[in-house]
C-alpha cells in the first residue's frame, strides 16, 4: 500500500506505533485505555468485514452475526462449562467460522443485494435463537459478568491481550491479502465473468474469503467479551452489522487500514459527542454526509491519495 | 554510619509531616463536603422508550430542585445524562465514561433491563452504587442482585404477582397468554401464571401468542386469540406495544368478549394519547397514578410537576422523584460521600413519598411499592380514560419474600 | 379452527399486506430506477405518520381532519424527500453505489433525530373517523372497519401505480431508466429529473403508508426500525425493483403472518426471515422479474 515509502521505513513506523500503544495504559487515564481497547476490537471486526467487502466485493450485510456467535460461544463456554479458558477462546472463532461456512455456502449462490438479504435472513434466524432461547442464552437480557481468568481481569492486562491479538490478526490478514489467494479474490471483485472464464472457481474463492473473514470476526467477538464481559442479542442484530459496514465505507474500503480509521471515527464520535448532546446520531449523520461529499474514497483513501495520487490509482486499477 | 544518620533524620523529619498531612486531609473531609455530589444518569433518550426516560428525568429534576434548596451535607446534588440508545454496548461505554472520566458518585438508570443488568455487573466490579429506576426485570434485584445495585421501581415479579392475586379472585378458568416476545413479557407472564396457578389450581392455559417487540399490527393476533375462545387473557406487554394492544382491543371489541388483564394498562402515558379510543373494562395494575391515592402529598407533587413540565407525572416521574429523595436521604444519613457508607445508609431507609412512606428493603435492595389494581373507565372529569375502582395491594402482598430472593441468588 | 376465524385471519392478513405493499412499492420503485437501497425509507414512513398526527390535531381531531391528513401527510414527506434529493442526493449519482447506500444511511440518522427534535418522544395517536371505528360482523366473526378500509385503499393505490407506470410519460421513462439508464440519457431525457421524480414518488408512497398506518398504531420514534427490514425482505422476495413483486411479497408476508399467528404463534418472530430464506433458495432472484 505505502509504495512511496520503503518497506523498511514502513516497518519502523509500525513498530513505533506499536510501542506507543504499548505504553498508553501507563500514561493515559483508565477511560481512554478502555476506549482505545474498544476501538481495537471494533476495528478488528471492521477489518475482517473488509476482507469480504473491500477485497471480495461481496455484500456481506450481516457480518455482526459471526462476531456475536464468537462472543456468545466464549461467554457460554466460560459460564456454563468448566473447561479450561483457552478452550473457550479457541471455540469462539471456530464456531464463528463454522457458522460462516454454513451461511456463506448458501449465500455465494446469489449476487449483490440478494446475497445481502439472504445473509440478513439467515443471520436473523441465529439472532432469533439467541433472543428466544432463554435457558441457554439469557434471552434479550443476555449474559453479563462473564468470568475471566485472573491474568485478564485487570483492564490494562485485557488491553495488552487485545493489542497483541489484534497485531497478530492484522499481520495474518495482510499476508492473506497479499497472497495469491488475495489477489485472485480482488480479481473476482473487479471482474467475476472473466475470472470464471479463465477457470477460477469464483464461488469457492468467495466462500473461502467468507470463512476467513468470519474467523477473524469470531476473534473480535472473543476480544469483546474479554473487554466488556457481556454478551447480548444486539451483537447479532442487523443494526450492528450495518454500522460495521458503514465503518468500512467511511474509512475507505479499498485500503487495507481504512476500516481501522472508520471504526476509530465512529466509536470515538459516539462516545465523545454523546457526552455533549443526545443528538449525536444527527451529528454523525451530518459528518457522514460531509465525508461523502468531500472524501469520496473514504478517509484513509483520501490520505493515501493525497500522498501519492497516481500510484494508488494505478495500483487499484491494475489489480 | 553517615548514611544511617541521614536516614534517621529523614525519617524523623518525614514522620510528623506525614501525620500532619494525614490529619489535615482527614480534617478537610470530615465536617463539610466541598464538591457537589455527582449523579450519572444513563438512560435511553431516543427511540420509543425516550418518553419514559424523559418523564423519569423530569421527576428526578423536580426532586433535586427541592433537595438542593436546603442542600445535602452542605453541598448540592448535580447530575449529568448519557443516552444509551437502548443498546447494551453503548450503555456500558457510557457507564464506564461516567465512572472513570466524570468520576460520578453513583449511577442511575435505565429503562432497558439488559443495559441495567450489564451496568449492574460493571458496578459490582467497580464498587459503584447503581440505582435502577424504570427497568422492570426482577433479575436486577433478584437472582442477579448484589450489594451495589438498587431498584426504585416495581419489577416483573411484583407486577406478575399482583396480576395473579387479582385474577385468582375472578371466576375465569380458561386463560390465554399473549405478549411482547422479550424478557419483560415472558417474566411477567411467568410470574402472573405461577401465582395464579398457586392460588387457583383449576385454571387452564389454552395457548400463548408472542409477537416481536414493536409489532405494528396486532389485529391478526387478537382475532386468532378470540378464535380460541378463552375466558380471560393475560397480556404481557409494555411501552409502545401497549398502545398498539389497546387499539387492537378497541378495534376488535375484545374487552366486551373476554376479561383482560395487562400490567400498566392503566398507565396514563398509554391512555392519554388514545383519548376516547382507549378500551373500557380492561384490568390493569400500576404502581403510581397522579389521581390516586388522593392524598395531599400526592396532590402537591402533581401540582409542582404540572407547573414545571405542563403535564401530570407518569409512573417513571414518580420513580425518578423517589430515587432522588432516596439518594439525598441516604447521603444525609451516611454523613459522607463514601460509597460504602452510602449503601449502608440506603439499606432499610424509609422516605416519605407522594404515595406514603416507602422503604428500601435491606435484603434485596428493592423499594417496597404498593400496586394499584384498577379497571379502565371513562369518567366525566377527564377527557381521557382513567383507572377506577382501585384496589391497593401493599408491597408485602406482591413482593417475593427475602427467603425467596435468597434462594434465587444462591442458584 | 372454524371457517369464521379462518376468513377473519385471511382478511386481516390481506389488510396488513396492503400497508406493506404501499411502503414496499415505494422502496422497490427507488430500487428499480435509482438502484439504491433506500435505508431512509423507514424514516420517511415515520415522518408520514407524525405529519398525519400533526395535521390531524391541528384540524381539531375531526373526521375531516383525518381525511385531509391522509392526503397532506404524504405530500409533506414528498417535499422532504424532494429537498433532500435536490440539495444533496442528486450530486452523487455518478458515485460508487455503496456511497449512495452510505448516504441514505446518513439521511436516516439525520431524519430520525430531526423527528425527535420536531415531535418529541411522546407517543402520539390518530383517531380514525367515526365511520371507520369499531368492527363489523362478517362470516360470524368481527373484523375492524379500518382494516376493511385498507382493503379498499390498497387495490386503489395499486391501480393508480399501474396507470402511472404504464400510461404516463414519466412512468414509462422511469421504467425505461430502470432497464437501461444510458439509453434514456442518450435519447435526450434529463435523467437527473427522472431520478428525482422516482425518488420523490417512492418516498411519497412511504409517507402514504405512514399516514394510513397512523390510526392503528402508536406513532412514536422507532417506527422506522420496525418496518425497514421487513420492507427490504419483501422487495427481495418479490424481485428487487419490481413493484408488482412488492405486491406479491406483501401478500405472502401478510397472509402467512396472519395464518402463522393462528397456527404457530410462538414462532412469529422468525416468519419473515424463514420466508425469505425459502424463496431465495428456490428462486435466487426473487419471484418476479428483477432489474437487479
Amino acid at each position: 500500500m505505502f509504495r512511496g515509502i520503503t518497506e523498511k521505513r514502513l516497518l519502523w513506523f509500525l513498530a513505533i506505533i506499536f510501542i506507543v500503544l504499548l505504553i498508553f495504559p501507563s500514561i493515559l487515564p483508565r477511560f481512554y485505555t478502555y476506549i482505545i481497547a474498544l476501538i481495537f476490537v471494533t476495528s478488528l471486526l471492521a477489518m475482517s468485514l473488509n476482507l469480504v467487502v473491500g477485497y471480495g466485493g461481496m455484500f456481506q450485510f450481516h457480518h455482526g452475526v459471526f462476531y456475536g456467535v464468537g462472543a456468545y460461544t466464549v461467554a457460554l463456554m466460560l459460564t456454563k462449562t468448566s473447561l479450561p479458558v483457552w478452550v473457550g477462546f479457541v471455540a469462539g472463532p471456530v464456531m464463528a467460522t463454522v457458522t460462516g461456512f454454513l451461511i456463506g455456502w448458501f449465500c455465494v449462490r446469489l449476487t449483490r443485494l440478494y446475497f445481502a438479504m439472504l445473509q440478513i435472513s439467515l443471520g436473523s434466524l441465529i439472532w432469533a435463537i439467541a433472543f428466544r432461547w432463554y435457558t441457554l442464552t439469557g434471552g434479550d437480557d443476555g449474559i453479563h459478568g462473564v468470568p475471566m481468568p485472573a491474568l485478564l481481569s485487570s483492564q490494562n492486562n485485557s488491553y495488552y491481550f487485545i493489542l497483541v491479538i489484534l497485531t497478530i490478526c492484522l499481520m495474518a490478514m495482510y499476508l492473506i491479502v497479499k497472497s495469491p489467494f488475495g489477489r485472485t479474490l480482488q480479481a473476482i471483485r473487479d471482474n467475476p465473468q472473466r475470472c470464471e472464464a479463465v477457470g477460477i472457481n469464483v464461488r469457492r474463492h468467495q466462500l473461502k474469503a467468507i470463512v476467513i473473514a468470519t474467523f477473524f470476526a469470531g476473534v473480535a467477538g472473543v476480544l469483546f467479551v474479554v473487554l466488556e464481559r457481556s454478551v447480548f442479542p444486539d451483537l447479532l442484530f442487523w443494526v450492528l452489522s450495518l454500522e460495521v459496514f458503514i465503518m468500512c465505507l467511511l474509512g475507505g474500503w479499498f485500503t487495507f487500514a481504512g476500516p481501522i480509521l472508520g471504526a476509530a471515527i465512529i466509536v470515538s464520535l459516539r462516545t465523545f459527542v454523546g457526552i455533549y448532546t443526545e443528538y449525536w446520531t444527527l451529528v454523525l449523520g451530518v459528518i457522514l454526509i460531509l465525508l461523502i461529499f468531500f472524501l469520496p474514497e473514504g478517509v484513509m483513501g483520501y490520505f493515501l491519495g493525497k500522498f501519492r495520487p497516481l500510484a494508488k490509482e494505478v495500483a487499484h486499477r491494475s489489480e | 554510619m553517615k548514611q544511617k544518620m541521614v536516614l534517621k533524620i529523614f525519617i524523623i523529619a518525614i514522620l510528623p509531616l506525614a501525620t500532619a498531612a494525614l490529619f489535615f486531609s482527614s480534617c478537610k473531609k470530615a465536617p463539610k463536603i466541598e464538591r457537589p455530589i455527582k449523579v450519572g444518569i444513563i438512560d435511553c433518550y431516543s427511540g420509543p422508550p425516550a418518553v419514559y426516560a424523559k418523564d423519569a428525568l423530569n421527576g428526578f429534576k423536580l426532586a433535586l430542585n427541592e433537595i438542593n434548596k436546603e442542600g445535602v451535607l452542605g453541598t448540592k446534588i448535580e447530575y449529568t445524562t448519557r443516552d444509551t440508545k437502548f443498546k447494551v454496548d453503548i450503555g456500558l461505554s457510557m457507564a464506564k465514561e461516567l465512572v472513570m472520566r466524570e468520576k460520578v458518585d453513583l449511577l442511575v438508570g435505565t429503562i432497558s433491563s439488559s443495559v441495567a443488568l450489564a451496568v449492574s455487573d460493571y458496578c459490582k466490579g467497580e464498587k459503584v452504587p447503581f440505582m435502577v429506576w424504570i427497568s422492570k426485570s426482577e433479575r436486577i434485584t433478584g437472582e442477579k442482585g448484589h450489594r451495589y445495585v438498587f431498584s426504585t421501581g416495581e419489577n416483573t415479579a411484583m407486577a406478575g404477582k399482583a396480576g395473579g392475586v387479582a385474577l385468582a379472585k375472578k371466576p375465569y378458568t380458561k386463560y390465554w397468554i399473549a405478549g411482547d416476545d422479550y424478557e419483560y413479557g415472558h417474566a411477567i407472564a411467568d410470574a402472573a401464571w405461577r401465582n395464579l396457578k398457586k392460588l387457583k389450581p383449576e385454571v387452564e392455559l389454552l395457548g400463548q401468542s408472542w409477537w416481536k417487540v414493536g409489532e405494528p399490527d396486532l389485529i391478526p393476533y387478537i382475532t386468532a386469540i378470540l378464535a380460541a375462545k378463552p375466558e380471560a387473557v393475560i397480556f404481557c406487554t409494555g411501552g409502545r406495544s401497549m398502545t398498539n394492544v389497546m387499539k387492537a382491543i378497541k378495534a376488535t371489541g375484545m374487552a366486551e368478549k373476554v376479561a383482560i388483564w395487562i400490567h400498566t394498562a392503566t398507565d396514563h402515558a398509554v391512555l392519554k394519547p388514545l383519548g376516547p379510543e382507549a378500551p373500557e373494562g380492561v384490568m390493569g395494575t400500576m404502581d403510581y397514578h397522579f389521581y390516586y391515592p388522593d392524598t395531599p402529598a400526592n396532590k402537591e407533587f402533581v401540582k409542582a410537576f404540572k407547573e414545571a413540565y405542563g403535564e401530570p407525572p407518569g409512573f417513571p416521574a414518580f420513580h425518578g422523584y423517589i430515587t432522588a429523595h432516596f439518594i439525598a436521604e441516604a447521603f444525609k444519613k451516611a454523613g459522607t460521600l463514601d460509597r460504602e457508607k452510602f449503601i449502608d445508609a440506603l439499606e432499610g431507609l424509609k422516605i416519605a413519598s407522594p404515595v406514603g412512606e416507602i422503604e428500601m428493603r435491606a435484603c434485596d435492595h428493592q423499594a417496597v411499592l404498593p400496586m394499584y389494581l384498577g379497571v379502565t373507565k371513562k369518567v366525566p372529569e377527564y377527557d381521557f380514560i382513567i383507572s377506577t375502582d382501585i384496589v391497593t395491594l401493599t408491597g408485602d402482598e406482591v413482593m417475593p419474600t427475602c427467603e425467596e430472593i435468597k434462594k434465587a441468588r444462591e442458584k | 379452527m372454524d371457517f369464521a376465524s379462518l376468513s377473519t385471519q385471511l382478511l386481516v392478513g390481506l389488510s396488513r399486506a396492503m400497508i406493506l405493499f404501499i411502503v414496499c412499492a415505494g422502496l422497490s420503485f427507488i430500487l428499480g430506477v435509482l438502484r439504491v437501497p433506500n435505508i431512509a425509507h423507514g424514516s420517511l414512513y415515520m415522518i408520514g405518520a407524525f405529519a398525519a398526527y400533526s395535521i390531524f390535531t391541528h384540524l381539531g381531531s375531526s373526521s375531516s381532519g383525518f381525511w385531509l391528513a391522509l392526503i397532506l401527510a404524504p405530500l409533506v414527506v414528498a417535499l422532504v424527500s424532494l429537498v433532500a434529493e435536490r440539495a444533496l442526493f442528486c450530486h452523487l449519482y455518478q458515485r460508487e453505489h455503496l456511497m449512495l447506500l452510505l448516504f441514505t444511511f446518513a439521511l436516516m440518522l439525520i431524519l430520525d433525530d430531526l423527528v425527535k427534535i420536531t415531535w418529541g418522544p411522546e407517543y402520539c395517536s390518530v383517531l380514525a373517523p367515526n365511520i371507520l371505528r369499531g368492527s363489523v360482523s362478517m362470516f360470524g366473526a368481527s373484523l375492524p372497519r379500518y382494516n376493511l378500509f385498507l382493503l379498499i385503499v390498497g387495490p386503489l393505490v395499486a391501480i393508480f401505480l399501474w396507470l402511472f407506470v404504464n400510461k404516463t410519460k414519466i412512468g414509462k421513462i422511469s421504467r425505461a431508466a430502470a432497464v437501461d439508464r444510458e439509453m434514456v440519457g442518450a435519447v435526450g431525457i434529463n435523467v437527473s429529473w427522472v431520478f428525482a421524480a422516482a425518488f420523490v414518488i417512492g418516498c411519497f408512497l412511504a409517507g402514504l403508508g405512514g399516514a394510513l398506518v397512523a390510526p392503528t398504531v402508536s406513532i412514536c420514534l422507532g417506527m422506522d426500525h420496525d418496518i425497514i427490514i421487513e420492507a427490504f425482505l419483501i422487495v427481495t422476495i418479490g424481485g428487487l425493483g419490481n413493484i408488482w413483486g412488492a405486491l406479491v411479497g406483501s401478500l405472502i408476508f401478510g397472509v402467512t403472518h396472519s395464518f402463522g399467528v393462528l397456527l404457530w404463534p410462538q414462532f412469529a418472530i422468525v416468519f419473515p426471515y424463514a420466508a425469505v430464506v425459502i424463496v431465495l433458495l428456490l428462486r435466487p432472484r426473487g419471484l418476479l422479474k428483477s432489474v437487479w
